[in-house]
């Protein structure tokens, strides 16, 4: 009898936390829906659009007047409608359309944006980390490991909270350059996205809203079903995120693929037209992935601060480990990144051609150039971290002698990656060169070519994190003989097949070489998706020859996890760079032209000096962020209990 | 450098003097001389270092929009700096050295964009909306030789070609030898002549011997020396000048293009402009420009007209290239002028007779091994650079040579040759044609 009490206490307990927890989220959608019922009604006309224009456009179509509203066809899904909103500003280089200080307003403006950017990439990924962690922790059996996950998942969103009120104040910053220095640009846009403003604005107070509830209510949504609640607090926060992040994201798509206007920018009466535009998608997925790979890097850079700063064993082991979960997140994220940049690219292509050649044959052609090197950085340096991070574990000295040879293959990846093919040039180099190949290089560095690089690289890696998996233990399932002997061929016939196909493409013409990334990329995932978890299985009931010493790594790795994140934030923001500066001298590209001074492309040293402006200015200022967060930590008693010692300050514990 | 050290000194003298003052002050304060010592070595360390971050900060303002590339010098200097405070400082050792690494790294990135090649975005052309039909004669000549060869006074310049590509069969120029096109100089007198050739049939179109009688169906023949330039620019095959018509044809058939249709479409504005300037620079009163476009009327029908956009881009970047590459295929052969002389499978318009025909996928490999080749490539696609890059490299049997311009190193970029090539080599006899965009 006293049982079923106790379960009918439960199950009213989950009935009424699951209840709970719906009011609470429907109160935070709660914005979305007035929003979009107000769009819906037609409240959604923006400020551009006079909307007694609207009313009288209705009311004709209602009582059948012959008067006339104009109609505009859309410059993308060439619909017709109402042309309710004002046309784009033509703007001239006067103090009117562009006020400005003693300075480049167009640097002013990108470093605001860059430094909002980068903070909001990092409160947006790490409550995704966070959900992650939390739940690895509810799910674990065992009970030390699973205090351990949520111990970490709170350091990180604690980290997360500072960071967040920077970003809002950043935010503020950026709206009063953008009002300050572009009012007409900025006009026109809010006058586009005026019933979004009000949604992106209400998702923000829902956004801290949530933060704040998920951050103070840790510890008393510690137990039970209150845990699940807890847990799902963290859903709403990133739907909620993301959604924020979405919108975000429509402004720039809007701004390089615009839609839902005419060709003189007139709104037309379509917000969705208007937020889906040609490369909206491709945008998300890609900056969903950036972020969490940036935040992984952030956390991971802490991490590597607290542990070259500690004075304790447990200290130094703490923050390995959380290096080490940072730095895989980071990077599980960044393998897939390249995927989802071709497909962006393959949008920007089918969108405008042009727009595609100026990136990736034409004026930025450079820059892609440097992208390449840094995608090679970051994956030699992730190698280079996983095979320092052998040395932590008794029998990770088995795979030190092969290291050279994956050190081969990547250098030999990587050069292969970063030779230039065909380059934007002058006519006088080109007639210097007698053709547009390069008289040394000549025609190496085709598409294929590089494809097989980086994925000679992306394979290598793989190998090295398999052989981190295994590197403290030995297989001992019956058929670990044919395991091993099967992926090692796998292997070897993947990077043959790859290989292969990089030199096949010399052979054929450009437009079939085109397609042969799709074996290439195939054999790449096959590798990633087949062979990880063919060696997770392997390693069930595995032998293990020593524990893993946490802590126990030599500190130059925690310059490896550094060089991650410094070279990530500055190939997010060369990426940033890049994706602004093709729409050349258009704020909303063929809708509003740039009529300012600055309304040029600057050359790729001005342009990497400012990206290393802004890269240091985030790093320093997220120090400082870092050393608040110490400063709280300090401040927490310390949890005492009988017949315990107390232990030494550690910064991340106590909450 | 001593000026980098002055200005360092000028912007961060009241950091430097407090630090001095700092020093002074643990002289007199500390009694211990171990702690004294250190104290001042810290300081002396600090001092140091200030200048150094005053040195860099000075270096990256004074340089920072000018040509110099030593900004990442600034980066390597802070660099130094927090290596020195990390190594002297116990306390904030690790932020230091990790501060150190990061500007390191953002040196080291920062100089590999100096270290590239420095390419730049002109700024955009500015939109000038041309209005042909309240320009003067001598405004609508300028604009006409600016169509014809690129630009005003670029008449004279050999190889100067422009949106109307003419040039590269007409000659212009009095006694200047054209054999693939009549040369155009005295055309105003010439024309009206030419409708008493016996071959021209005025008012009779029927009997002509051409292939094509008339414009189109009931548009006649010109009945005046204007009416004759609009009808030769319009019809090109209704009547060819003896020994200008395609080989073979007995000159029944032009090799030249319909002006107003792709690939050069020219608008009737255009062609008023251009014809403007073939009788002022005689000397010669040019007719009206309604006048010239009602000859154009007569014999192009209204829904063959290219719209009169009537904008045209002046100036910016690469004024004198023909094409980038960023061009479809079709608009990209027609921007370099192919089509005008040569039949290219594939391309719209591209019916040319005065060039060889381009299959070059099958051509190419035959004309390397031929006897006569003396260029230098060693594959198709080579040769088909070479032949665009140096066109007298080796001359198709039967085609003279000297007839194709041997500027189009200078005129087209790297992509647009690229693609031209890419193109090109996959046309080959029997085959499909390769896809275009």
């Amino acid at each position: 009898m006293g049982r079923l009490f106790i379960q009918m206490t439960r199950g009213k307990k989950k009935l009424f936390a699951a209840m709970a927890l719906m009011v609470m989220g429907g109160l935070l959608l709660l914005p979305i829906f007035l929003s979009v019922t107000a769009v819906a009604s037609g409240g959604g006309a923006p400020a551009g659009g006079p909307p007694a224009d609207v009313v009288a456009a209705q009311k004709e179509g209602a009582e059948g007047e012959e008067k006339k509203v104009e109609m505009g066809r859309d410059v993308y899904y060439k619909t017709e409608g109402p042309a309710i909103g004002m046309p784009a500003p033509i703007t001239a280089d006067n103090e009117t359309f562009y006020p400005r200080y003693n300075f480049e307003s167009r640097v002013l403006l990108w470093v605001a944006n860059q430094q909002h950017l980068y903070y909001g990439s990092f409160v947006l990924a790490v409550p995704i980390f966070c959900m992650c962690i939390e739940f690895a922790g509810m799910v674990s059996k065992d009970k030390a490991m699973a205090k351990k996950y949520d111990q970490l998942a709170y350091d990180f969103i604690k980290i997360s909270l500072t960071a967040y009120s920077l970003t809002a104040i950043l935010g503020g910053i950026l709206i009063f350059t953008f009002l300050t220095l572009y009012p007409a640009f900025f006009g026109y846009l809010s006058g586009i996205f005026r019933p979004v403003m009000h949604i992106y604005a209400l998702m923000f107070v829902a956004e801290s809203g949530t933060l704040y509830i998920y951050y103070y209510g840790w510890d008393k949504m510690r137990e039970g079903v209150m845990k699940w609640v807890h847990l799902s607090m963290s859903v709403i926060l990133n739907v909620i995120g993301t959604v924020l992040m979405f919108l975000a994201n429509s402004w720039i798509g809007f701004m390089m693929s615009p839609a839902g206007v005419d060709e003189q920018g007139r709104y037309l009466g379509n917000i969705w037209h208007v937020l889906h535009t040609a490369l909206w998608n491709p945008l998300n997925v890609h900056r969903i992935l950036g972020n969490m790979a940036f935040g992984g890097g952030v956390v991971a850079a802490y991490a590597a601060y607290r542990f070259l700063s500690s004075k304790t064993d447990e200290e130094r082991a703490h923050y390995d480990w959380m290096g080490y979960i940072a730095m895989s997140l980071g990077v599980a994220f960044l393998i897939p990144l390249p995927f989802a940049g071709y497909w962006l690219m393959r949008e920007v292509y089918a969108y405008r051609q042009q727009m595609g050649i100026t990136l990736m044959g034409g004026l930025l052609a450079w820059l892609f150039i440097i992208q390449a090197t840094m995608i090679g950085i970051l994956f030699l340096t992730t190698n280079y971290y996983l095979w320092q991070a052998l040395g932590r574990m008794t029998g990770g000295e088995r795979f030190q002698k092969y290291i050279k040879y994956l050190v081969f293959i990547l250098v030999c990846g990587l050069l292969v990656f970063i030779t230039p093919h065909t380059i934007v040039m002058t006519p006088a180099e080109l007639k210097a060169m007698g053709g547009q190949q390069h008289p040394v290089l000549g025609n190496y560095g085709v598409m294929s070519a590089k494809n097989g690089g980086i994925n000679a690289i992306i394979m290598t890696t793989i190998l090295s994190f398999i052989w981190y998996q295994r590197g403290n233990r030995v297989p001992t399932v019956s058929w670990a003989k044919f395991g091993n002997i099967f992926m090692g061929c796998f292997f070897v016939i993947g990077q043959l097949n790859n290989i292969w196909l990089a030199c096949y493409g010399y052979f054929i013409p450009a437009n079939v070489r085109i397609g042969l990334s799709v074996p290439q990329v195939a054999g790449t995932l096959s590798c990633l998706l087949l062979m990880t978890p063919l060696n997770l299985a392997m390693l069930k009931g595995a032998r293990p020859l020593g524990p893993i010493q946490w802590g126990k790594i030599a500190p130059r790795s925690q310059y490896a996890l550094i060089m991650l994140a410094t070279a990530f934030t500055w190939m997010m923001g060369l990426m940033g760079y890049i994706r602004s500066s093709v729409r050349l001298f258009w704020h909303v590209n063929e809708v509003m032209r740039d009529n300012s001074p600055w309304a040029y492309t600057h050359t790729i040293g001005f342009a990497a000096n400012v990206i290393s402006f802004n890269v240091l200015f985030f790093w320093i200022s997220i120090m400082f962020v870092f050393w608040l967060g110490t400063l709280g930590a300090k401040k927490v008693p310390v949890p005492s209990t009988a017949g315990q010692p107390v232990p030494s300050p550690q910064p991340a514990t106590g909450h | 450098m001593v000026e980098l050290m002055g200005r360092a000194i000028g912007m961060g003298w009241p950091v430097l003097l407090m630090l001095v003052g700092l020093l002074l002050y643990f002289q007199a304060s500390i009694s211990d001389p171990v702690k004294k010592k250190r104290a001042s070595f810290q300081t002396l360390i600090g001092i140091l270092c200030a200048f150094l971050a005053f040195m860099a900060i000075s270096n990256y303002a004074h340089n920072f929009h000018g040509e110099s590339r030593l900004l990442p010098v600034s980066l390597v200097m802070i660099t130094v700096m927090s290596f020195i405070m990390g190594l002297y400082f116990p306390n904030i050792s690790a932020l230091m050295k990790i501060g150190g690494f990061m500007f390191f790294v953002a040196a080291a990135l920062s100089g590999y964009g100096n270290w590239l090649p420095q390419v730049e975005g002109g700024f955009p052309p500015p939109v000038v909306k041309l209005d042909f039909q309240s320009m003067s004669a001598q405004q609508l000549g300028d604009e006409g030789e600016k169509i014809i060869f690129g630009g005003i006074g670029q008449s004279k310049t050999q190889g100067a070609i422009g949106k109307g590509q003419c040039p590269l069969c007409h000659g212009f120029q009095q006694g200047f030898l054209s054999e693939r096109a009549p040369n155009l100089y005295g055309i105003p007198d010439r024309s009206p002549e030419r409708l008493k050739e016996p071959n021209y049939h005025m008012n009779d179109a029927a009997a002509r011997p051409s292939e094509q009688k008339e414009a189109f169906a009931g548009s006649g023949t010109a009945t005046n020396g204007q009416e004759y330039i609009a009808e030769s620019h319009s019809c090109p095959s209704c009547y060819v000048v003896p020994g200008f018509g395609v080989k073979g044809s007995n000159d029944t058939v032009s090799p030249m293009p319909k002006i107003h249709k792709p690939p050069i479409s020219l608008t009737l504005g255009e062609l008023a402009a251009v014809d403007t300037w073939m009788y002022t620079r005689e000397g010669k009163e040019a007719p009206t420009y309604d006048e010239i476009v009602a000859s154009y009327e007569k014999f192009i029908p209204e829904a063959d007209r290219p719209a009169e956009g009537g904008e045209e881009e002046k100036g910016g970047a690469g004024g004198n290239i023909l094409a980038d590459g960023s061009e479809p295929h079709d608009k990209l052969f027609m921007k370099a002028g192919c089509p005008a002389c040569h039949t290219i499978p594939g391309i719209e318009g591209a019916t040319g007779k005065v060039g060889p025909l381009l299959m070059e996928g099958s051509n190419a490999p035959e004309r390397i091994k031929d006897p006569n080749y003396k260029g230098k490539a060693k594959s198709p696609k080579e040769y088909i650079t070479e032949s665009i890059l140096n066109p007298s490299a080796y001359v198709v049997k039967d085609f003279p040579d000297n007839q194709m311009p041997k500027d189009f190193g200078v005129r087209l970029t790297g992509g647009a040759l690229n693609k031209i090539v890419d193109y090109l080599a996959q046309l080959k006899e029997g085959q499909p044609l390769p896809p275009k965009e």
